[in-house]
């Protein structure tokens, strides 16, 4: 079974080396890796979106969030230091409920859960970063971005339109896959999908991009959707009112502000 | 009107050959669709059946809400693995067991196949085992942490010790993954089927043996159970059955000592048994537990009338030296009985038709299709064996030194002599002494006890039972039942919502506000319901909101739909903490009452986490005061890796509740007691919102066959009683016989059923089963005895004489039927599962017991009342025998 997977492995590794060495003018799957987290969560210096989520679990039976999602960019830099307020409307029973993350280049992000209800600031710990997002079947990962350095990444395969690119962890205790594929589209880099592999080698979880428009000049994901095959159903994100470059303080990306939600910039 | 036998007796190779091409056509109808499915596929071919769920009908209601409800909740059937380590002092907890259960949940994770349409095998997302479930706890202030209990295999015994600490904190998980002392470890394997519970628990087994930590496995749970019944019920089927007609044929040898022909019966009884089972599969019946044990009943009833032919036959050729005018004879004389005997067995199976479990329906209707079989066989195949025997065979029949002990002069014949004698000379001490008996019995059968435990199907010895017993003396318990709580229908009218809505709008305040509230009684009018109320406020106040120029009025409005929403989620009954505290009470009663073992609830999550969310401190263990800090509690448990072990204890609407019952017995009475008591809670306790409550679980499924089953039997014992009654009038044109002949079996079976409350046994599935089919059984000796008494009367006159006689040829058949089948079911008790036993023992014991109130009670009877049932002769008798001769 391991020598299997390793051979698998290896094989994997020589189709990448393989390409990347005939295909010269072609970036580096490193850099493709880069421009797609970038295209995925730093378009802009900062933004801002409604989201409504709806969860449906292998029954079918559905329960929808909504909140709003503002982000800024330290510096501007992609791929760099990274804030995000997440904000919940409804249902009424979690209203002002808020999520915070700091994202740092290196080391573990911080995140941040304010029960308003219980008046209580929660820190989320390292080790849950890949524990549901509220109930959904996103990962609070999956809110802000994976790395892109956490991973040893493998071009497969370029398609018309796609890089294929197979992901394996640095740090293997950390997750619960064993490798990931992603199908980054060519021209605007977005990730249209993602696999999530166990052990086994089976798909047990799949992030797929449904809707993607240009606003503002920026290839924007309109309608996201991750579905669990082991749990079973699915979440559905639909973004509107996205809008990019609202010049952001940074001082509302803290702890104060969870408190006090700063519902101008929240609108 | 022994027409059939007298055909047979002209035609002796045909009737062979016609029987012996419908066994054969029989076993290739079976054979070919078993072996040969798919070339076959229009015939069907074995099917077993295991499950006890079957027991009722997949249409009926418990069961139909029993499968609702595991999909509602998300529900699997589950395999209980317990581990023990009686050799380290901290049990399980050392690093190389805790490593070994690390390593077996990673195996099961991966017991997985293809199947036809999805795969089959573990669940591994809803594995309960240390490695796969979360560990609350709080991390600083305010800081709840999720993770994974046992991430990986710990690398020292302090890190081992330290996930026990960790579970006694978790209400949920204590009790149910970790023992109560803190010992032992169970590991809830979630399977896709209960059929594939035996390959699973195969490749469980594989790994374990690798094993070498000291650390003992128990594997149970009711799909293991019901999968081991599988096994067990063959090798029943196997042993028993080949055994009950080896042990018939000794006895049969023993009493006649003609090999050759004590062959035909043994030809009888295997084709009736081909024919029966035979059908029953053909038919696209399953075997269970109860058709499983059709040919073992087919076979002794089978070879009763034979045992009366051969019996009268052995009589009678010494005085004709001719067989086919002894066949005549014979044939004529039984033909009656022989037929009234197999109508009352058929009817009393047949009875069991009419009770609502479907496997004791095909089981009655099977057996008497096989008795009928057996009488047509018998009455065909025997006479026509006879006439197969070259003469010379049967010279020294029924005479000579050889079978001295079955002639008139032998010691059965004195001891049968003298009973019959002892009966008619006491026969007012016996009939006090049967008064006396049915006295003692009616208390008896007061002081039954109905129960019932598939579990305890096994021997005490049996693995399962041993797995048994180590679990459940220290876990909360290996048997699960489920309780919903819904509201009741019609409980949260539109004008209660209108009345929540107007108090929370008035908590707002404001110009909006009333502007709201001022249309409230509009919409209440015209709203078809709840939400059609809510829609038409919100609509409203949507176009204010998107039309508000002013912050303030943005604000403002925001704050009205916000209240809306709140007063929507007032259906969310389930966070409500008035509705939670409802729960929780009912869960410290359940608790309190003694006979849980553990009950999970959602109450127990929402403490935990809140606990945890406040420090850790204990004072906070409880519900929180507003239904937001539930929400926001629920949503903090939600962040876990497994948020969707929530929606086992709630649907996400949050209207209908479950409550996971631990039970560490299975027994019905128990179940029993447990519904009782919460019926009494609900009565007596009114919830916010007024509720109602369901059961569902196997454990629970069980109760109401067994309630199905003691209702379906007593209809069914009626009913055979009447009919045999009716039967037994017909026959005799005479309510009096009818009547005599009910009475030695009433008599036994008060006196079996009053024994077995004395001495404590359940009444349980076969003992219920036992009572009808035994009433026809149990008649035969009384239609034998009565005919034979009755013919013989016409010829001596008297019943004195009459009883003299009646106790030479007919009741040595009589007493050789009540060997026969009293031995005949004895093999049952080889069989490795406890109901076999229970009906070898019960059904042996009613058939001894009615041949021998039959031989003692019915002369006495007769005696006494003797001016009724043998007025003074008439001098027809005399011409009678003229005309037979």
């Amino acid at each position: 079974m391991f020598n299997l997977r390793n051979s698998i492995l290896s094989a994997a590794m020589l189709i990448g080396a393989a390409s990347s060495a005939f295909a010269q003018t072609e970036p580096n799957v490193q850099e493709i890796v880069n421009k797609a987290s970038a295209a995925a969560y730093y378009q802009g210096k900062d933004g801002k979106a409604k989201v409504s989520m709806t969860i449906a679990d292998a029954q079918g039976r559905e329960r929808s969030r909504e909140f709003t999602i503002i982000r800024t960019d330290l510096g501007d830099a992609d791929n760099g230091e990274q804030r995000f307020y997440v904000f919940f409307n409804r249902p009424a029973d979690v209203n002002r409920t808020a999520f915070m993350v700091w994202k740092h280049v290196e080391g573990d992000d911080d995140r941040w859960l304010y029960l308003p209800a219980l008046d209580l600031v929660k820190r989320i710990a390292a080790s849950d970063e890949r524990a549901s997002f509220v109930g959904s079947h996103f990962f609070y990962e999956d809110v802000s971005g994976r790395g892109p350095d956490e991973d040893v990444h493998v071009l497969l395969e370029e398609t018309d339109n796609y890089f294929v690119v197979e992901s394996t962890p640095k740090n293997t205790n950390a997750v619960e896959f064993e490798k990931y594929k992603n199908w980054i589209h060519k021209e605007t880099f977005i990730p249209v999908k993602t696999e999530y592999m166990n052990d086994a080698g089976d798909v047990y979880r799949t992030y797929t991009a449904e809707k993607v428009e240009t606003v503002e000049g920026h290839p924007t994901v309109m309608q996201s959707r991750m579905e669990d095959h082991q749990i079973g159903g699915a979440t559905t994100m639909m973004y509107s009112a996205v809008d990019y470059d609202l010049d952001l303080p940074d001082d509302i990306f803290t702890e104060r502000y969870l408190r006090n939600p700063p519902r101008k910039y929240l609108r | 009107m022994s027409y059939l036998s007298e055909r047979s007796a002209d035609k002796p190779s045909m009737v062979a050959w016609l029987i012996g091409l419908f066994s054969v056509a029989m076993i290739a109808l079976v054979a070919a669709p078993s072996l040969a499915p798919e070339t076959f596929s229009f015939l069907n071919g074995l099917k077993v059946d295991t499950d006890p769920e079957n027991m009722l009908s997949e249409r009926e209601e418990v069961r139909v809400y029993h499968n609702d409800m595991k999909e509602t909740f998300a529900l699997h059937d589950l395999i209980v693995v317990g581990v023990v380590n009686e050799q380290n002092e901290n049990g399980v907890f050392n690093v190389e067991t805790l490593s070994n259960i690390f390593e077996l949940t990673n195996f099961a994770e991966t017991v997985r196949w293809d199947a036809a349409s999805e795969k089959a095998g573990v669940i591994a997302v809803d594995i309960i085992a240390p490695s796969t479930v979360d560990n609350i706890e709080q991390a600083g202030l305010g800081a709840v942490s999720f993770n994974w209990l046992m991430p990986n295999a710990p690398a020292s015994d302090d890190e081992a010790l330290a996930i026990r600490e960790k579970v006694a904190r978790i209400p949920t998980l204590n009790e149910t993954l970790v023992s109560a002392d803190g010992k032992a470890i169970a590991l809830y394997i979630p399977i896709t089927s209960k059929d594939v519970s035996y390959r699973v628990a195969k490749a469980l087994k594989g790994k374990i043996s690798e094993f070498s930590d000291g650390a003992e496995y128990h594997i149970t749970g009711l799909p293991i159970a019901q999968d081991q019944f599988g096994v067990e019920m063959f090798r029943q089927m196997a042993i028993s059955a080949p055994a009950a007609m080896v042990l018939i044929f000794i006895l049969m040898w023993f009493f006649f000592r003609q090999l050759t022909l004590i062959v035909s019966p043994m030809l009888v009884a295997m084709a009736a048994v081909i024919g029966s089972m035979g059908l029953l599969v053909a038919t696209g019946n399953t075997v269970h537990i109860m058709s499983s044990m059709i040919p073992i009943f087919v076979m002794p009833i089978a070879v009763l009338d034979a045992v009366h032919i051969l019996s009268d036959f052995y009589d009678r050729y010494p005085s004709y030296r001719d067989r086919r005018k002894t066949i005549s004879h014979v044939m004529d004389e039984l033909w009656k009985p022989m037929l009234f005997t197999t109508l009352t067995t058929c009817a009393g199976f047949a009875s069991l038709a009419f009770t609502p479990i479907p496997p004791v329906r095909v089981f009655g209707i099977f057996v008497a299709f096989g008795v009928f079989l057996a009488w047509l066989f018998t009455v065909t195949l025997v006479p026509a064996f006879i006439m197969l025997m070259p003469e010379k065979a049967l010279a020294r029949f029924g005479a000579g030194e050889r079978s001295k002990g079955n002639n008139e002069h032998g010691a059965l014949a004195q001891f049968l002599h003298s009973v019959g004698e002892f009966s008619v000379a006491r026969s007012k001490a016996i009939l006090v002494l049967l008064l006396v008996a049915i006295g003692i019995s009616a208390y008896g059968i007061t002081q039954i006890r109905i129960n019932d435990n598939p579990v305890k199907w096994f021997n005490v010895d049996h693995e399962i039972r041993v797995a048994d017993r180590a679990l459940n003396e220290r876990f909360a318990g290996t048997y699960m039942a489920y309780l919903t709580l819904e509201p009741r229908g019609g409980s949260e009218a539109t004008s209660v919502l209108a009345d929540e809505t107007r108090e929370l709008l008035a908590n707002v305040g404001g110009a909006e506000a009333t502007e709201i509230e001022a249309l409230i009684p509009t919409a209440l009018n015209e709203a078809a319901d709840n939400e059609a109320f809510l829609a038409a406020l919100e609509a409203y106040a949507n176009e204010k909101y998107a039309a508000a120029g002013t912050d303030e009025a943005w604000d403002a409005w925001e704050d009205i739909l916000l209240t809306l929403d709140r007063a929507r989620l007032r259906a969310d009954i389930f966070k409500r903490p008035d509705m939670l505290a409802f729960i929780e009470g009912l869960q410290r009663h359940l608790q309190s009452s003694g006979l849980v073992g553990k009950s999970n609830a959602l109450p127990d999550i929402v403490k935990t986490v809140h606990r945890d969310l406040l420090l850790a401190d204990e004072k906070e263990f409880r519900i929180p005061d507003t239904p937001e800090a539930v929400a926001q509690t629920l949503i903090t448990y939600q962040n876990s890796h497994r948020p969707q072990d929530l929606f086992k204890l709630v649907t996400p609407d949050f209207r209908k509740a479950n409550l996971w019952i631990q039970l560490k017995s299975g027994d019905n009475v128990d179940m029993n007691a447990i519904i009782d008591t919460v019926d009494a809670y609900m009565a007596a306790n009114a919830a916010p919102v007024a509720l109602e409550h369901k059961w569902f679980g196997l454990t629970y499924i069980n109760v109401v066959w067994q309630e199905k089953m003691v209702a379906g039997m007593a209809t069914a014992f009626l009913g055979s009683f009447i009919i045999v009654l009716i039967l037994m009038t017909f026959l005799f044109r005479s309510i009096w016989w009818g009547l005599l002949s009910m009475a030695p079996l009433t008599v036994t079976i008060a006196v079996i059923y009053g024994v077995i409350g004395f001495i404590g046994k359940d009444y349980d599935m076969p003992v219920a089963v036992l009572s009808a089919l035994s009433l026809g059984l149990a008649v035969d000796y009384a239609i034998h005895f009565n005919v034979r008494s009755r013919q013989l009367f016409e010829t001596i006159g008297n019943w004195r004489g009459t009883a003299r006689a009646a106790f030479g040829e007919p009741a040595r058949a009589i007493f050789r039927n009540v060997i026969v089948i009293g031995a005949g079911f004895t093999p049952l008790l080889l069989a490795p599962l406890v109901p076999y036993q229970t009906v070898g023992v019960f059904i042996s014991a009613i058939l001894v017991l009615a041949g021998a109130t039959t031989l003692l009670a019915l002369p006495a009877l007769i005696t006494v009342f003797e001016t009724r049932y043998f007025p003074q002769p008439k001098p027809k008798g005399a011409l009678h025998v003229q005309s037979a001769k």
